[in-house]
C-alpha cells in the first residue's frame, strides 16, 4: 500500500509517452484548418478533456449506486475521486472551448447545450463537495454523497435535452454564424486520427489519475481511522 | 409538538399492520404540518412576504414596461417561486429537525417513504398557497392577465417536480451546518430542467402560442416529475437511516 | 486567407498545462502530507501503547 504498485507505474509511463505523442500529433501532424487557422488545434484536447469529464461523471454515478447497495466505503472513495477528476477536466474543456469559440465565432461564450450542460455539471460537483464538507459523520457523508451523485446522474441528461429543446425552438444566433455547430469544419483523415488518438490518450490518463486519486482517498481514510483510534 | 408526535406514533403503530397504515401515516404527517402552520402561520407569512418583496425588486431591476412585461412575466414568476419554495423547504425541514419530530416519526414501524410523501405534500400545499396569492397580486401590479388555465396547470406540475426533489434534498441539507445556504446550491442545478420547462411552458400559455409547441415542455415537466418522485421514493430510506 | 489565430492556440494550451500541472502538484502534495500524517499517527500510537 505504501509504494506504488508496478502496474500503476507502467500505466503512468504509458500515459506520459502517449501524451507526448498526442502533443506531437496535435501540433505537427494535424494540418492547419483553413477557416479558423491555428486555434482549431485546441479542439483536439477540448474534446479529449470533455470526454474524460464524461467518464468521471458516469463513474461517479455508478459508484454512488454501488455504494448504496453495498455500504462498502471504498465506493465512496471512488465516487469522490471520479467527481474531483471530472471537475478538473470539465473545467479545462469548458475554458478551451471558450478560447476556441472566440476567434472562430466571435464570442467567448455560447449557450449551446453541451457547454451549458458542462457548466451545470460543474455546479453540481461544487454542490457535492460542499455537501460533503458540511457533514461530520463519515457514513452519512458517504450516503448523502451517493444520493446526490445519483440525482445528478439522472438530471444531467434531462438538462441536456431541455437545453437542446430550448435551442431548436428558439434558435439563438450569436454573431455571424451558429456557434453550436462543432462539426463546423470538415475533418480530413489526419485530423480525425489526431482526435481519436487524443481521446484514447486521455482515456489512459484518466485511468491512471483515477487510480492515483483512489489511492490518495485510501490514505485519507486511513488517517481518519488512526485519528479516531487516537481519540479513544 | 411532543404530544402530537406521540399521537402519531401510537396511531401509526396501531395501524401499521393494515395496508392503510402507509396512508394514515402520510396523512398524519401532512395534517401535523398543516395544523402547526394554521396555529403559527410563520412559514406561510415568511414565504409570502419574501415572494412579494422579490416581485417588487424585479420591478425596479427589470424596467417592466408594458411591452416587455408579457414576455418577461413567466421568468419573473418562476424565479420568485423558486426562491420562495427554497425558503419554505428549509424552514419546514428545520422545524422538523429542531423539534425532534423527525425522530419520533422514525420510531414508528411505518415505511419511511410515508414520511417523505407526507412532508412533500405539506411543502407542496404551502408552495401552491403562496403561488395562488402571488398570481392575483402580480396581475394587479403589472396589468398582465395571469388567470390562464394553462398557466395554472404548468404552475401545479412544475411545483410538484420542484418540491419532490426539494424535499429530498432538504432532508439531507438539514443535517449540515450550512443548511440554509446549502439547499439552494444543491437544488438549483438538479432542478434546472423543470425550471426551464416551466418557464417556457408558462411563457407559451401567456403568449398564446399554439398548444403543440408547448407540449414538448409539458411532457418534459411531467417526465421530470415522474422520474424524480420515483427516485426519491427509492432513495429516501438511505437518507433517514441511522 | 487563413487568419492568424496562433495567440489563441497558445492561450488555450497554456491554460491546459497550468491547470493540469496544478492538479498533479496538488495530488502529490496531498499524498505527501497524508503519508506524513500516517507516520506521525503511527508513532503516537506506538508511544501510547508503550505506556
Amino acid at each position: 500500500m505504501e509504494t506504488t504498485p508496478r502496474a500503476l507505474k507502467v500505466l503512468d509511463t504509458i500515459s506520459a509517452i502517449m501524451f507526448v505523442m498526442a502533443i506531437g500529433m496535435v501540433f505537427f501532424y494535424a494540418p492547419t484548418e483553413r477557416v479558423m487557422g491555428q486555434v482549431q488545434r485546441v479542439f483536439y484536447f477540448h474534446v479529449a478533456t470533455a470526454w474524460v469529464g464524461m467518464l468521471g461523471f458516469m463513474a461517479a454515478g455508478v459508484a454512488g449506486i454501488t455504494y448504496l447497495r453495498s455500504s462498502n466505503r471504498k465506493w465512496d472513495i471512488v465516487s469522490l475521486a471520479a467527481v474531483e477528476i471530472s471537475l478538473v477536466f470539465f473545467f479545462v474543456a469548458i475554458v478551451m472551448g471558450s478560447i476556441w469559440a472566440r476567434p472562430a465565432w466571435g464570442t467567448w461564450w455560447t449557450w449551446e447545450p453541451r457547454l451549458t450542460t458542462a457548466t451545470v455539471v460543474e455546479l453540481l460537483y461544487a454542490a457535492y463537495l460542499m455537501l460533503r464538507q458540511g457533514i461530520e459523520d463519515p457514513d452519512r457523508r458517504a450516503r448523502f454523497g451517493a444520493v446526490y451523485t445519483i440525482l445528478g446522474f439522472i438530471s444531467v441528461p434531462v438538462t441536456f435535452l431541455a437545453i437542446r429543446l430550448f435551442r431548436t425552438i428558439h434558435p439563438v444566433v450569436f454573431g455571424a454564424s451558429d456557434p453550436g455547430a462543432e462539426g463546423d469544419f470538415s475533418m480530413t483523415p489526419p485530423m480525425l486520427q489526431t482526435l481519436i488518438f487524443s481521446v484514447i490518450t486521455f482515456s489512459v490518463i484518466f485511468i491512471s489519475l483515477f487510480w492515483h486519486r483512489i489511492r490518495l482517498g485510501n490514505l485519507a481514510e486511513k488517517v481518519e481511522q488512526l485519528r479516531l483510534k487516537m481519540a479513544q | 409538538m411532543s404530544d402530537n408526535t406521540q399521537a402519531i406514533s401510537q396511531k401509526a403503530q396501531a395501524e401499521s399492520k393494515d395496508s392503510f397504515g402507509f396512508f394514515r401515516a402520510l396523512a398524519a404527517v401532512v395534517w401535523k404540518d398543516l395544523a402547526a402552520e394554521l396555529r403559527s402561520r410563520e412559514l406561510l407569512s415568511a414565504m409570502l412576504v419574501f415572494a412579494l418583496l422579490v416581485i417588487l425588486i424585479f420591478n425596479f431591476a427589470l424596467e417592466l414596461d408594458p411591452k416587455t412585461r408579457s414576455t418577461v412575466s413567466s421568468g419573473v414568476l418562476w424565479v420568485t417561486f423558486a426562491f420562495a419554495g427554497t425558503l419554505g423547504l428549509n424552514r419546514s425541514m428545520s422545524m422538523e429537525k429542531d423539534r425532534g419530530c423527525l425522530d419520533g416519526l422514525l420510531l414508528t414501524p411505518v415505511d419511511r417513504s410515508a414520511i417523505y410523501f407526507g412532508k412533500a405534500i405539506g411543502n407542496l400545499i404551502f408552495m401552491l398557497l403562496v403561488e395562488a396569492i402571488v398570481l392575483p397580486v402580480y396581475t394587479v401590479l403589472y396589468s398582465v392577465n395571469l388567470f390562464n388555465l394553462g398557466l395554472i396547470l404548468v404552475i401545479v406540475l412544475g411545483s410538484i417536480g420542484y418540491i419532490a426533489i426539494g424535499t429530498l434534498l432538504a432532508s439531507m441539507a438539514v443535517h449540515t451546518r450550512t443548511r440554509d445556504i446549502l439547499l439552494p446550491i444543491l437544488l438549483f442545478p438538479v432542478a434546472i430542467p423543470v425550471l426551464i420547462a416551466s418557464v417556457k411552458a408558462s411563457a407559451g400559455f401567456l403568449g398564446g402560442i399554439p398548444i403543440d409547441e408547448i407540449m414538448p415542455w409539458l411532457n418534459l415537466i411531467i417526465a421530470y416529475d415522474v422520474i424524480f418522485i420515483a427516485v426519491a421514493y427509492m432513495v429516501f430510506d438511505f437518507i433517514v437511516e441511522e | 486567407m487563413t487568419p492568424d489565430t496562433t495567440n489563441y492556440l497558445i492561450l488555450g494550451y497554456v491554460i491546459f498545462s497550468t491547470v493540469m500541472i496544478a492538479y498533479l502538484l496538488s495530488l502529490s502534495v496531498r499524498n505527501r502530507n497524508l503519508k506524513q500524517d500516517i507516520e506521525l499517527l503511527q508513532e503516537l500510537e506506538q508511544d501510547a501503547q508503550k505506556e
